[in-house]
């Protein structure tokens, strides 16, 4: 039989939680907050941006002031709009929420999979959408994108898949991070065939994702100029780890690549593939993962980092259960607070306290539907 | 005119009570019992004496503990409160304060006049006038069958039945008493009151067991013997070719059945969940208004503000958003019960939707696309025969105690209907034209 | 055509021997089909490289029928698979178990052999079985099991009217959680069984056609999910 607390008593912890919470916010923080106060330990985004105003209860952890901003949509799996609404509905959705961010990110970060099958209509398709975006556009390719023709139009549109940039003195680093060994000359496979069989997640007969010898040359050159302390971010579809083989939640030369990261001080790592929440740390890199704007992959059944906190269990009955976009707020000392905008739930931000703490401290809120 | 096997037909008699019952009204073109029958004061609700006699034979007094055995009695028993059990002197006492007009600031306002028992329980308006002829923001909801549901008010702001009925009292818009003291003085001289009280919860009149004693004399409407119920129970010729065929999309390609479940452990077609279904949505900027509601409620988050706030501001639409404040909740709505709801127009939060084809249009077209849309809301495509045969299934909703105000409804509804569909939209229904295109996509659209 | 390296006879040997015959040799081919059985002997050999790929050729099958374009560069074992994986695309009915097997990590049905040992199976007809008893019933379970395979990973198959199909969610059958039914399903307002809630799913996020419950298709995909379950313990009415 319920006890039911009178709406005053609830308001009022609620009212004496966030008051507490304020305690330990900067006046940045502050000055959203006090003009417009609220409890709700979940933390609750002011309507505006996705960046939650009061951070987990816990608000112990030694605060910093995030030095730039950057949103991200990632994983879209177009086809085109006759064939299926659904997913262009998603990434539209995406595009209109990060457009109606304010203040606009420095730049929108695009985590590969445009296509569903890459094929040029769906490409274009999706490069047409992103172009309505008022901040500047980074991407990266997916597998999605480059098995049909090896990566022609991609290429077209978007130029080299494996490139960096410098920004406010951070380097990012985008890899083409799902090489695959041919699987499909041997059996005589033709290139639909080929993008269907890396298409299924579950399909056995496509090869594991690497970086590859090449790239894996190329990164140690382009690093190389870089000191120890610096300030490293890698965009990367896969995860850069090995997390599950069956699904390709797996990057082959993991550890040849973790091995040139090893040296700097702090590593972030940013992927997709994972249409999930998800976070790790080896050693010295920090991995996310990026929502989807279109589906939600369940979570793997074995070799789920320890560190992640996992969403709750979507409901099939909202399509968009799961996905969503976001928000990376990167701090002077390089790691970042990744917001995970989930449509129709309460966003979530993995703090970089909650990394750097091995997560002890900025815990992120448990789910309450657990995967199966 | 298909379901029309319980309902006694009488058109031309309805038409021109219908202009009898518009002329007797102020201004909401209403139709309950037929105005030369039902004498009504003057915000339109049927006299006391009335209500009770209609009340009277529609729950025979010696009947209404019993009534309430519809129910399955282990998840009944889990919604009565420990301190309510329910038994006739409680009843009787809460019936006496339902329809007691004292508690209103002026003496014209009690909760038959929202909640009238002419008219589904509720006013047919789309939102209730109180005292001073004042309008609120929030559509009256019916007291029919409540005893199952977990929140009461559109935003669930209260738990139970015996904690809603002390808000309007207290409201200034609908009822108006400035405390509870006073309240109670405006009944404390009365001598039956005070033995009522006495009788129902030994001890002296207050404001708690006011409320409570209307929670168990609400707890005994249940109307659940509908058409739709006797076809679930095996009577095949209950329900029409057309509801019959509405019940299947109502299952399957309308997709009701999940928000609007109904079982025999709860038969109300609630989940008891809040939705943003977008309506009123395109009137919104949701935003701004949640940065005030924060800005309010910091202020004053007391019961008392929020229930004003609720009825009175334009921080209405904000819905459940204002007692949980995540993000999720804005413009959301507690999922109402669907049984009766062929005599409860006009529909949703704000009375906005007039009939029940102009209901099924909001869904069909996948609600009213706005930031914080229930992601389950989805274009159905619905063909207009489709649309026909859910009207028909809601409509077989009704208890058979109300067969002849349902069947007027209906008519009344259906060339309401004929008439205009100011909803309705085809292309987003049929999935041919996408929400958010066009803000996103600027002046030219995609071309493939 | 069960076993590519009987098929091919002794062993790569022959088959380089082959493959040097079909590109040294402009040999004029099969084109017809009167007549020739299949399963014969003779290979009919094939016209001349065709210039539409080059590094190619094309040979004749034994059939009389087909033919097959393999990389020239092939020899060997490697040629001998390159000519069954091509076999097997033209003709994807043969042996679909096999594929579903290998493309989706197919789990396989209990095993069953502890009904071969103790004594009273033998004096009892109902229950005297057999090895080869034992390995139709395995066989005909999985090939019970693939087919759902087939279907749950084929948009097509499932009628799907925007081309998603259920491994878009639910890879080998993730989170299908079959031993939780029966249950209150919320998104359907009522207690389900699993078949349900795949209609439901269906016609849902697939939006394809609603399935027949008691029809192939559905009884197919039932199996599929329950066999990718297999070794987890029931537990009816699990949310």
């Amino acid at each position: 039989m319920a006890i039911f607390k009178s709406i005053e008593t609830k308001y009022r912890e609620e009212r004496e939680s966030l008051f507490r919470g304020l305690q330990n916010l900067d006046r940045r923080s502050f000055l959203k907050v006090s003009g417009a106060a609220l409890a709700a330990t979940g933390g609750l985004a002011a309507p505006h941006s996705f960046q939650p105003v009061t951070v987990a209860a816990d608000a112990d952890a030694p605060e910093s002031k995030p030095a730039f901003r950057f949103a991200y949509i990632s994983d879209s799996h177009l086809y085109e709009r006759d064939v299926n609404d659904r997913f262009v509905r998603g990434l539209l959705r995406a595009v209109d929420d990060v457009n109606s961010l304010d203040p606009q990110p420095d730049f929108v970060f695009y985590g590969g999979d445009l296509a569903q099958l890459g094929q040029e209509k769906e490409l274009d398709l999706g490069a047409q959408i992103l172009k309505n975006l008022k901040a500047p556009l980074r991407i990266m390719v997916g597998e999605h994108d480059w098995y049909l023709d090896m990566g022609q139009k991609w290429q077209d549109l978007y130029g080299e898949p494996t490139y960096s940039f410098d920004h406010k003195g951070v380097h990012f680093v985008v890899l083409n991070s799902v090489v695959e060994k041919d699987f499909w000359t041997a059996r005589g496979m033709t290139p639909m065939e080929r993008m269907m069989t890396v298409a299924g997640l579950d399909n056995g007969l496509q090869s594991p994702f690497s970086v590859g010898e090449p790239q894996r040359q190329w990164l140690q050159e382009d690093l190389a100029k870089l000191p120890d302390d610096a300030r490293v971010i890698v965009f990367s579809h896969s995860p850069l780890y090995k997390l599950y083989k069956p699904w390709n939640f797996w990057t082959d030369d993991a550890e040849e690549v973790q091995a040139i990261l090893k040296r700097f001080k702090q590593v972030v790592v940013i992927h997709g593939h994972t249409h999930q929440l998800l976070t790790n740390r080896i050693g010295n890199i920090h991995f996310h993962g990026l929502l989807s704007t279109a589906w939600p992959w369940p979570y793997a059944p074995e070799g789920m980092p320890e560190l992640t906190v996992e969403m709750s269990r979507p409901d099939p009955f909202n399509p968009n259960d799961g996905c969503g976009d976001g928000e990376v707020a990167v701090h002077p000392d390089g790691l970042i607070d990744k917001v995970y905008n989930l449509w129709n739930r309460n966003p979530i931000t993995v703090n970089r306290n909650y990394l750097a703490s091995w997560g002890k401290q900025n815990v992120p809120p448990k789910p309450n539907r657990p995967s199966y | 005119m298909d379901s029309t096997r319980f309902f006694r037909s009488g058109p031309w008699l309805a038409a021109v009570c219908f202009a009898l019952a518009g002329g007797a009204l102020s201004g909401a073109g209403v139709a309950g019992e037929p105005a030369a029958e039902v004498p009504r004061d003057e915000l339109g609700a049927a006299t006391v004496a009335h209500q009770l006699e209609l009340l009277g034979k529609l729950i025979p007094d010696a009947e209404a503990v019993k009534a309430t055995s519809a129910f399955d009695p282990v998840v009944f028993a889990a919604h009565v409160p420990d301190d309510n059990a329910l038994t006739p002197e409680r009843v009787a006492l809460g019936r006496k304060l339902y329809f007691d007009k004292r508690l209103s600031a002026d003496g014209t306002v009690s909760c038959a006049t929202c909640h009238d028992v002419t008219r589904g329980f509720t006013d047919r308006l789309p939102g209730s006038m109180g005292i001073g002829r004042q309008v609120g923001k929030r559509n009256a909801p019916t007291v029919l069958n409540t005893a199952l549901l977990q929140t009461m008010f559109w935003d669930g702001r209260s738990p139970s039945l015996d904690h809603q009925a002390r808000q309007p009292i207290l409201n200034p818009i609908e009822m108006g008493m400035s405390s509870e003291a006073e309240a109670l003085k405006a009944i404390a001289g009365d001598a039956e009151y005070q033995e009522a009280f006495q009788k129902a919860y030994g001890r002296k009149m207050n404001y708690e067991d006011l409320g409570r004693a209307i929670g168990a004399f609400e707890r005994t409407l249940v109307f659940l013997d509908s058409p739709f119920r006797r076809f679930l129970a095996g009577d095949a010729s209950a329900l029409s070719a057309e509801a019959q065929a509405g019940w299947e999309l109502f299952n399957g390609k309308a997709r009701c059945a999940a928000c609007h479940p109904m079982n025999p452990s709860n038969p109300l077609g609630s989940d008891n969940r809040f939705h943003n279904i977008g309506v009123s949505a395109k009137r919104q900027n949701f935003e701004g208004l949640a940065q005030k509601a924060l800005t309010a409620l910091e202020k004053d988050a007391s019961e008392q503000n929020l229930d004003e706030l609720a009825i009175g501001t334009d921080l209405s639409e904000l819905g459940r958003f204002m007692v949980t404040r995540n993000r999720a909740d804005i413009g959301a709505f507690r999922t109402p019960l669907i049984l009766n709801i062929g005599i409860t127009a006009p529909y949703m939060h704000d009375g906005s939707l007039a009939t029940l084809w102009d209901v099924i249009d909001h869904y069909n077209k996948g609600g009213e696309a706005n930031l914080y849309l229930d992601g389950g809301i989805e274009p159905l495509a619905l063909s207009e025969a489709e649309i026909n045969q859910l009207v028909a299934l809601l409509f077989s909703l009704t208890d058979v105690r109300f067969a002849e105000q349902n069947q007027r409804e209906f008519e009344r509804q259906q060339a309401a209907a004929q008439q205009n569909r100011p909803v309705r939209d085809e292309g987003l229904a049929l999935r041919r034209t996408l929400p958010y295109e066009d803000r996103v996509m600027g002046a030219k659209k995609s071309d493939q | 055509m069960k076993n590519t390296s009987l098929r091919y006879g002794a062993g790569p040997a022959l088959a380089g021997m082959i493959c040097l015959l079909f590109t040294a040799a402009g040999l004029v081919g099969c084109g017809d089909s009167n007549g020739t059985p299949p399963g014969g002997v003779a290979i009919a050999l094939a016209s001349s490289a065709t210039a539409a790929e080059s590094g190619t050729v094309t040979m004749g099958c034994c059939d009389g029928k087909n033919t097959v374009t393999v990389s020239k560069e092939l020899a060997g074992q490697p040629l001998a698979d390159a000519l069954m994986d091509q076999w097997k695309r033209d003709h994807p009915e043969a042996n679909w178990v096999t594929e579903q097997r290998e493309k989706h990590a197919l789990l396989p049905p209990a095993d069953n052999s502890d009904l071969l040992q103790g004594a009273q199976g033998k004096e009892h007809t109902y229950g005297n079985y057999t090895h080869l008893d034992l390995l139709t019933w395995a066989r005909e379970t999985e090939k019970f099991a693939a087919e759902g395979s087939r279907i749950f990973h084929s948009a097509d198959a499932l009628g799907s009217s925007i081309a998603v199909s259920c491994d878009m969610c639910h890879p080998h059958a993730a989170n299908t959680h079959p031993e939780t039914y029966p249950k209150f399903q919320p998104q359907l307002g009522r207690v389900a069984l699993l078949r349900d809630m795949i209609d439901w799913c269906i016609e849902n996020p697939v939006r394809g056609e609603h399935l027949d419950p008691n029809g192939p298709t559905m009884r197919a995909l039932e199996a599929y999910i329950m066999a990718q379950r297999k070794g987890v313990p029931m537990n009816y009415g699990k949310h």
